[in-house]
This record gives structure tokens, sequence and C-alpha cells, in this order.
């Protein structure tokens, strides 16, 4: 038995979207295996597959040299298969020793839980891991995030883990609490443990992974010893000849900024950040989940004060309190998850496409004209080739594409002079996501000025005029014309500093 | 390391309630000359005993994010079922049966709903108090039980070194219930449940049948009340019980128990129970009559959760 | 035939149209003095007091964020002792009472509403509390020093006072014209034409989706537990009127179903779902249920055993409802 765990020619889609094409992926004992390629590539859904938390369509999984069907996290747990995810999922109000145990309690001949017992083995464990063991009765909640993940290790070694995944575990680590991971990562290596290390980090693939796997499209693209490779060729097989679509854009920018941040701060969030937009101008922004970019649009939104730095929209310099009040000026904002933040699932399409506007609507004595609110949504109904029934059909039965274009009639029908668009085409169907498109590129010909966060690189290649790219809460760089490539941009999201963030005007 | 604990201690919500609870002992017992009477005491501890047992199965509703407002009327019936067949001549132990039986029936029906029908707690044990209440009048036929025979009311009149014996049943009951939620697997389980139900689904946890379990547990314990009840009033009328579900639901909200689910702890809940019933005491051997004693209640309730609220968001921050 | 009632229970207001009929048949059939002019209109007045407590209901539970009001028949009660204090006992003028009377819910509505938005504390744990302590103000208001320390109703009201809820026009019971439908008119325009409307059933259905569209949350919730604490104020003033006293324990139970009859005329108890149109029927229905049986003879303990059953049918129906809509 040479691989612990062995997966073979796994398929994979999702309503017509083909995620795995197809990927072959093995692991030893006592080696960590790096996963990486850009969002999209078909990581996650192969993590889901192994994990047990999806069921693969074809293709044959072994472990420890047996073929094995994996239908249940729970599965995957008891036969020596632990996930550590990025945002752990734990008892907050139960003591750490619990977290690890529950499920699992060690028992006293009467059937009690031997804290004792459990208390021994849980320091033993630490020990062994060189972690410190005297926060075992506290809560859960109140350790730090770096700390919880090293009890879910802890829990995985209780539950005999031969392979333990980590997803993207260092997103929201310190550098000291990243450092303690790795060191224990070696440690667990060396005790046999097969380990996945997924992470868009590639300078920490280079100082943990014995072997990297390089993904793109559903397909495995390379799979070389660490040593065997270098920077440039994973960037080279990640980011692939990419066919970058061309859009045909006619719009002129404008001569003055409508959107101007000056050294924006809201620790430890993201740091000095300064752009401009110009009105008729797509500005891209590419980063990393977790490298700010969210967090510095909803501060423009009013959702969030920021500690320092001025906003000038308009030319007038603002501070928003409240969505309210940025709507009002005339910004709107997308958001990213348009299930939790976007939509009102069980109302009509009528009504999520008038919610904004209707203070516009609104005749005398509150009361709001209907037939304009109607007209305003027929309109955009229209205008955004929304395939609904009827006006009155709740928006949860329309498909993905179309809930994603009703969310963007939502904020288009405020007209704004700014809209943020936040991961705009996530998850949604190839032809809504080229329609999305035309229809941005429509908008920004028309005289909008639009900032794009997205967390894929054909998009952003596709759409921007400019590409802002963020790591770690900072600016790492601003591509325009022939310097927009796709390298460029992968060096830059991965930490490589490739240009001064202040004052980025271009 | 010792400090730390110690503030530990100081800042669960038991040791304010604890605290409040001294406080009105001092101050009642400085302003009536009746509140430390023994006759006094005690009976205050006879009304506590069947709050204090519902409380137990309430607390453990709660832990897991549920609610049930039921309670009252499931005393309630069950009293009624106890009553009748006391007066029927039946013997104790049977008697004792009935009544943890229609309970414990009544728990199942609810908990069945909540884990199985997917029907919000709330609307369920909402429903269950209307029904029994119908069926009590049923039952009853608009009239009282009275007669209940001398024997049984020792459980609830009876006293054993001076304590009621009722209170003995209350303290046991609470000892087996705490060892429960903290030293057994299926007792953590509930605590699993209410905090993070994703979480215990991977774990391994069977939601459905800890849900079930806890509403049968306060369907049977309630169900106790009900005889104890009977057997210290010696009197059973239609409208026995009603208001009692707001009495324990505040004693458990009062102990610490977060309505949200995860936390909590029975002890809290019998010094929740306290509270109240000192509180109401109090306030009678005051002549500040019983009009105000809500007004105490619900101010306690409220500011209490404040002060939870405000020491989380601190601890945010 | 599978998909009519696919259609019927789907819709929900369709569903108890079709339920109010069949029980109408019923007792007109079944019931001797049922379908009569008297009895029919007579029995309206009965739901008037039940129902603002529903409309009520129906406000905050589509609120959502756990909106739930259990302090409403505490408020009924204390505003009907105001009311009653003030004419009987103080001899302040009746329409000046009964406007102080209305403003005081508005007070205690407003005070819950400010509690849930603000505070972060439940409102199930909120209205429970004030559920207590309005009930306890309202004891204390009943209190007449000279008589001694317990709380005593008052009745003592002059004539003119008995009009709001006695008389009637052209048959029709007064407070069912004068008050009921005008204020089912008013709530129908502002659910279903107003901005307000909107606003409340976008933060009900989505709170986040709501702050992200630009609608203050709080202010609609603190809105919602003010009228909330307005149409109780209504109810105990029409209550007092019609039955000539004001009594400490009124409005004992009452919350409960009030509760009932929002969730059965369709109200998601998660918010945001539910019309206007649906808790009307829900009223009618349970009026008509409470009629017909307490004409059959049936004892009036059994209103709240068929309440209780209607209940948690129809949740349990939602359910296996929402288990197949696809979400």
């Amino acid at each position: 038995m040479e691989y612990i765990l062995e997966c073979r020619k796994i398929f994979k889609s999702f309503g017509g979207v083909q995620a795995l094409r197809g990927v072959d992926f093995t692991l030893r004992s006592g080696e960590v295996h790096a996963l990486v390629g850009e969002n999209g590539a078909g990581k996650s859904t192969l993590i889901k597959i192994i994990s047990g938390a999806l069921l693969p369509d074809r293709g044959d999984i072994f472990y420890m040299g047996q073929p094995v069907r994996i239908d249940s996290p729970r599965k995957a747990q008891e036969i020596g298969i632990s996930t550590v995810y990025q945002e752990p999922l734990v008892y907050s109000e139960l003591s750490v020793l619990e977290n690890i145990f529950l499920g699992r309690e060690i028992r006293t001949p009467w059937g009690n839980i031997d804290w004792k017992r459990e208390e021994e083995q849980a320091r033993s464990l630490f020990a062994s891991l060189g972690l410190p063991h005297h926060f075992l009765r506290e809560p859960m909640g109140e350790l730090s995030v770096g700390l919880q993940q090293l009890v879910l290790i802890a829990k995985a070694l209780v539950y005999e883990a031969k392979v333990i995944i980590f997803d993207e575990p260092t997103a929201i680590l310190t550098e000291h609490e990243t450092e303690r991971l790795f060191t224990i990562i070696r440690k667990l290596r060396d005790q046999g443990v097969g380990i996945i290390y997924i992470s868009h980090r590639l300078e920490e693939i280079f100082r943990i992974a014995d072997r990297v796997t390089v993904m793109r499209d559903g397909e495995v693209r390379g799979e070389f010893p660490i040593t065997a490779v270098d920077r440039a060729k994973i960037v080279e097989l990640m980011a692939g000849k990419l066919l970058v679509e061309e859009i045909a854009r006619r719009g002129v920018k404008g001569d003055h900024p409508l959107l101007s941040v000056q050294g924006l701060t809201r620790r430890p969030r993201f740091f000095d950040i300064s752009f401009d937009l110009f009105p008729g101008e797509i500005l891209g922004f590419f980063g990393l989940v977790g490298s700010g970019r969210t967090d510095v649009a909803q501060t423009i939104f009013g959702l969030f004060r920021p500690e320092s730095g001025k906003v000038f929209f308009d030319g007038r310099e603002v501070s928003f309190g409240s969505p309210e009040e940025a709507m009002q000026a005339g910004i709107a904002y997308l958001p990213e998850d348009r299930k939790v933040q976007g939509l009102f699932p069980i109302q009509s399409v009528a009504y999520n496409i008038s919610v904004t506007v209707l203070r516009e609507l609104v005749r005398r004595l509150g009361i709001v004209d209907v037939r304009k609110e109607r007209d305003i949504a027929e309109k955009h109904i229209r205008e955004l080739n929304i395939k609904t029934p009827n006006l009155k059909t709740r928006v949860y039965s329309l498909s993905g594409g179309n809930q994603q274009k009703v969310v963007l009639a939502k904020w288009l029908s405020v007209t704004p002079k700014l809209l943020i668009l936040d991961e705009p085409t996530r998850g949604i169907d190839v032809a809504s996501k080229s329609e999305i498109h035309n229809l941005i590129a429509h908008l920004a010909d028309q005289g909008l000025a639009v900032m794009m966060i997205s967390s894929e690189l054909p998009e952003i290649l596709k759409m921007s005029d400019r590409v802002v790219v963020m790591h770690e809460g900072r600016i790492t760089g601003v591509f325009e014309g022939p310097e927009k490539t796709a390298e460029n941009i992968i060096r830059a999201a991965t930490g490589e500093r490739m240009a001064v963030a202040g004052g980025v005007g271009v | 390391m010792t400090n730390t604990g110690f503030r530990k201690v100081l800042r669960r919500r038991e040791f304010t309630v604890l605290g409040l609870i001294v406080l009105l002992v001092v101050l009642f017992s400085l302003t009536t000359e009746r509140f430390m009477s023994v006759s006094n005491l005690s009976n205050l501890l006879l009304q506590l005993a069947g709050t204090a047992i519902s409380a137990i199965g309430m607390t453990m509703v709660i832990i897991t994010g549920g609610i049930d407002v039921s309670v009252g009327s499931t005393l309630g019936m069950a009293s009624v079922v106890a009553g009748k067949l006391l007066v029927g001549g039946y013997s104790p132990f049977l008697v004792l049966l009935s009544a943890l039986g229609t309970g414990l029936v009544i728990g199942l029906f609810n908990g069945t709903l909540i884990a199985f029908g997917n029907v919000p707690p709330i609307i369920v044990t909402l429903g269950m108090m209307s029904i029994l209440r119908s069926l009590m009048y049923q039952l009853l036929g608009g009239r009282w039980i009275s007669g209940i025979p001398p024997a049984i009311r020792v459980i609830g009149l009876g006293k054993w070194l001076g304590v009621p014996i009722s209170m003995w049943i209350t303290v046991v009951l609470i000892a087996f219930f705490t060892y429960f939620l903290s030293s057994r697997p299926l007792g953590r389980a509930i605590y699993a449940v209410g905090n993070n139900p994703e979480a215990a689904r991977v774990s391994g946890i069977d939601l459905r049948r800890t849900t079930l379990f806890v509403y049968a547990v306060l369907g049977a314990l309630a169900g106790f009340a009900g005889l104890v009840y009977v057997a210290r009033t010696g009197i059973v009328q239609t409208n026995t019980g009603s208001g009692f579900e707001l009495e324990v639901i505040a004693a458990v909200v009062l102990g610490g128990t977060s309505i949200l689910g995860g936390r909590g702890t029975i002890i809290g809940s019998l010094l929740g129970a306290f509270l109240v019933g000192i509180i109401k005491n109090g306030m009678v051997l005051l002549n500040v009559p019983a009009l105000s004693e809500g007004l105490v209640v619900g101010v306690l309730i409220i500011l209490s959760v404040m002060i939870d609220v405000i020491r989380a968001r601190g601890e945010r921050s | 035939m599978k998909r009519v009632l696919d259609y019927i229970v789907e819709n929900r207001v369709l569903f108890l149209l079709v339920l109010f009929v069949a029980l109408f048949v019923v007792f007109a059939v079944s019931v001797p003095g049922f379908f009569t002019f008297y009895n029919l209109t007579n029995m309206t007045q009965y739901g008037v007091e039940l129902g603002l407590l529903a409309l009520a209901e129906m406000l905050v539970i589509l609120s959502g964020g756990g909106g739930i009001d259990l302090s409403v028949g505490s408020m009924l009660t204390i505003v009907a002792m105001i009311i009653g204090v003030l004419i009987g006992r103080v001899g302040l003028n009746p329409s000046l009472s009964i406007l102080l009377g209305l403003f005081a819910g508005a007070g205690m509505g407003y005070l819950n509403g400010v509690l849930v938005s603000y505070t972060g504390i439940l409102p199930f744990i909120v209205t429970l509390a004030s559920l207590y302590i309005y009930k306890s103000l309202a004891l204390i208001i009943a209190v007449d020093p000279r008589f001694g320390p317990n709380p005593m109703p008052v009745s003592n009201f002059p004539e003119s006072f008995y009009f709001v809820g006695q008389y009637r026009i052209a048959g029709i019971p007064f407070q069912v014209l004068c008050i009921f439908i005008p204020v089912i008119l008013l709530l129908w325009l502002l659910l279903e034409k107003s901005i307000f409307g909107r606003y409340l059933y976008g933060v009900g259905s989505n709170e986040k989706a709501a702050l992200f569209s630009g609608i203050n949350v709080c202010r609609v919730r603190v809105t919602v537990y003010t009228l909330s604490g307005i149409l109780s104020a209504l109810s105990g003033w029409i209550i007092t009127s019609r039955i000539a006293s004001a009594r400490p324990d009124i409005g004992t139970g009452y919350e409960l179903q009030a509760i009932t009859i929002a969730v059965l005329g369709g109200v998601s108890i998660k918010g945001g779902e539910g019309s206007i149109g649906g808790v009307v029927l829900g009223i009618a229905i349970i009026t008509l249920l409470y009629n017909g049986m307490q004409l059959a003879g049936i004892h009036q303990i059994w209103q709240l055993g068929s309440l209780g059953v209607v209940l948690v049918g129809s949740v349990l129906l939602n359910q296996v409802l929402l288990a197949r809509r696809k979400i």
C-alpha cells in the first residue's frame, strides 16, 4: 500500500456545471500534500468529497488500500479522515475538553464521563504537539480562532486521524499563530499522518509541503515534488492560457474622479487604502477571501466607520453613518452573499426590485404608487431579461442566475452614480453570467462608475479597466493596460508587492 | 490563576442571584418579624418545591433552545388525574405512577411534534396548554376535587428534620439531574444540541431523540409537581397551575439559562426559583400585597438579561 | 383533485375561506338559533376585542427576529383600569380618560419596542417581563384606598360610556362598524399599500438584506410594538364599555388566543409572511367557532381546547408545505 488515500477519476457536476473532470489525487502517510488553484478550480469540491460532505458522480476512492464510500462527515471522521476548516465548527459555550471529546467520551465503568482520563489524554496530546494545556477547562468561545483550530487538530488525533485536511487554515491567523500551526503540522507529518494542505499563499506551500498539486477548471494541471518546481511554474499553471474573453467597451472615462479614497484604515481589516474611481470606469478589486476587499466596500457604503482616512464622493468629503445615507448620496452596493444580504427570498420579484426606491414612489401619506412600482419592476425584468413567470413570483423559486439579476435590478433601480458589485456572478450559470457582464459594461458606458470585487480572475481580466489587488488588508498592486495580466495579478494577490500603494491614481 | 478563577465565580449569574437572595433575606428579616420564623420559612419551601421540580425540566428544555409554556397545564392535568384517583381510594403508588405517566405522555406528545413535525416549540406548547385546560374542565365537570386522603398529603405537608419532605425530594431530583447534565454523555449532548446543532449532528448526536427526551422529562417532572401540589393544597380546580408556566420560565431565565440555548445550570434555576419565591413571600409579609410582585419579577428579568447582553458586548470589544 | 387540494392548501386565504364557509354551513344547518340576524351581528361584537389583539400580534410577528408580544393581555388590562379609574374614581371627563388610556397603551408598546430593538434581548423575554410588570401595575392602579388594600373593579360609569360597547347602528354593533372595520381598513392600507408595510415585510423576511437596502430596521420594529400597544388599548377600552366594568384580571390569557389567531391566519412565526386578509378570516373563524359551540351548549372552556387543536394543526400543515417548498 503506497498511498493512504487515493482518488481515481473523480467526476462531479452541479446542475450542468462540471466542477471536477476526472481528478486523480493521492496522499501518502507522513507527507504534506498541498493543493492549489484559483477559485472555481475545483479544490473545495474535491475536499468536500474526501471529507464526506459531497458524494462524487463517478470515480473511486481508496482508503488504506480498500475502496470506501464516504457518505457523511461523520463517516469520514470515523474512518480517520478529519478536516480543520478555516472557521472551525465548535461549541462556543462548552469547554475545550468537551469540544475534543464530545461524541467520543471516555467513560467510567458506570457510563459516566471520565473527566479525569479525558483531561489526562488531552494533556498528553497537547504536550505531544508542544502546546500549553492550561485552557482545557475554559469555554471554547474564549479562545482565539487560531487556538480553536489547534483544539480541532487535537480532536482529530482523538479520532485517530490518519488523514487531516487543512482548508485555508492560515487565512485568518496571525503570523505567530501561523508559525505554531506549521510546527504542529510538521510534527503530525513526522508521526505518520497524511496531510492535505490547501492555501492560496504560495510562500507557505514552499515552506510546508512535500508535494504540490495544481488544479484548474476542475482538472489536475500538474503534480510535483516541491523541490522540482518553483513559484513561477505554479503561477503559470494556475493562470494557464487563460481564455480571456473580450468585451466591447466604448465609453470614455470622466476627467474627475467620482470616488476618491485616501488612506482609509480600519484595523485589523484594512490599512491605508487609497484609490480613485472615475465615472464610466470599471475598477476591478481582486484578492483572496479575507484580503479586505469587502470590508473596504462596506465601509464606503456606511456599514462601518473607518478609523482614519478620507472618502471624497462627487467632489465632497463624506462619511456615511448608515446604508440609508450612502444610498441617498447615490451609492449602491450589491452584497456578496445574495441569499443572506441581498434578497428577500419569500417576497415577490416586484418587491425585491422596487424595495430600494420606494421613497421615490410615495404619493402622499406614505402610500406607495403601485402602478409606478409595477412599471419599475417590469422595466428591469425586461432590460435584464429576468426569467420569471410573473411579477408576483416569490424570488426563492427562481434560478440562481435570475436571482442574481433580481439583486442587480434592485440596485440599478435606484439609478446610482457609483455601483459597488461584490462577487456579482458567483455561483450562477454561464449564460446568465455573460448577460450580467454585458449589462455591467453597458452601464459603465453610460457613465456609471463601477467598483467590481471578484475572486474570479477571468472575470476581473475581462471586465476591468483597471485592477486593484489586495493582500492582507493592503493594496499590493494596481494594473492597467498591458500590465493587467493574470500572472501579475496572481503574484500580487499571493503577497508579492508589485506597486506602491499610496495615492494610486494611475 | 486562583484570582482569575475566583473572578470567574463572581461573574457567574448564579452568584449574582445568590447575592440578591442574601440581600433580600437580610432585608426581610430586618423589616419583618415573621420572615425568619420557622413556620414562614418552611411554608416558603413548601411552595417552592413544585416550581423547583418543574424548573429542572424547563432548564433542560431551554438549554436545547426550546421552550414549554404548557407546564402549568401539565401540572394541572396531572393533579386532576392524581386527585381523582386519590379520592377514588387507589393506592398511592399507583397514583404516583399515573401522575408521572400523565406528564410523560404530554411531554412525549409535545416532543414528537417539535422534533419530528418541525413545529416551533412555542406553538406546540401553546396549543397543548389550551387543549389541556379544556380536558381538565371536562374531567372535573366544573367542580373541585377535595377530600384528599391524609396519608398522601405527607408528600406535600410532611417534614423530616424540620424541612418539608417535598423539598427533600426536590433536593434529590436536583442532585440527580445536576449529575446527569454534567457527567452523562446524554446530558452533555443536551448542551451541544442547544449550542451548535450543526456541530452536534456532525458529532453523531441524534438531534430528534435528544429533543424528544428533554420534553418528556419536563412532562414527567411537571406531572410529579402536580402530585406534590395536590398533596400540599388538598384541592384541585379547573384553573390549577394556570400562570405557573411563567413562574417556572422566569425562575430559569433569572437563574442564567440562556434562552438562545447551550448555557445554563439547574442550580441556577433553583436559585432563580428561590429569588422569585422570597420576593413573593417577603412582599406578602411587608403588606406590599401580591400586586407589585409581578413588577419586581418583571424588572428583575429584564435587568438580569440586560446585564448579560452588556457583559457580552464588553467581552467582545 | 390533488392539484386543487394543493392549490387550496398553498393559498392560505382561500383555504381559510373554505374553512369558514364550511363551518358556517355546518352551524347554520345543525345549530338552532345560529342563522338569525341577531345572532350573527351579536357574534361580531365578541370578535372585536380578541380580533384587535390578533391584529396586534400579526404586526409584531410579521416584523421577524422572533417577534412576539406576550404582553397584549396585560396592556389591555392596564388600559381598562386606567380608563376605569380616571372616569369612575377620579371623575375625569370620559373622552379625555379614554385618550389618556390610548396614550398609555402606545407608551407601553413603545417601551417594549425599544427594549427589543436596542438592547438585543429576545422579544419573548422582553414581553414576558412586561406581561408581569403591566399586569401588576394594573393591580396597583385597581386598589382603592377607601376600601382597603385589595384591587377592586370599577363599574360606576356614566351612561354615555357604554355607547361604544353596547349600542348598535342599523342593528350592527357600534364597535364593529366604527372601530373594528376602520382599523382593519387602515391596517390593510398600511400593510398592502404603504411604504411602511413594504419595509415591515422586508425587515421580517430578511433583517440583513433590509439593512443593506437602507431600511431602518430598529424604527420599523419600534413602530410595530407601539401599534401593538395602541391596538391592545383600543381593545381594553371597548371591553370595559361592553361589560360595563373595568376589572384588573380582564385580559388574562388573551395573549395566547391572539397569537393563535394570527398564526391560524397564516402569519409565519418566522416573520415576513402573512396577510391581513388571512388574519381577518382567522378572527372570523374563531368567532364563529366560539359562537356556534356556545349555542350548541358546549361549555366555553372547550373554546380554548378547539383553539389549541386548530393552532397546532394549522402550523403542522404549514410545516408540511414548507418541507415541500425548495429553498
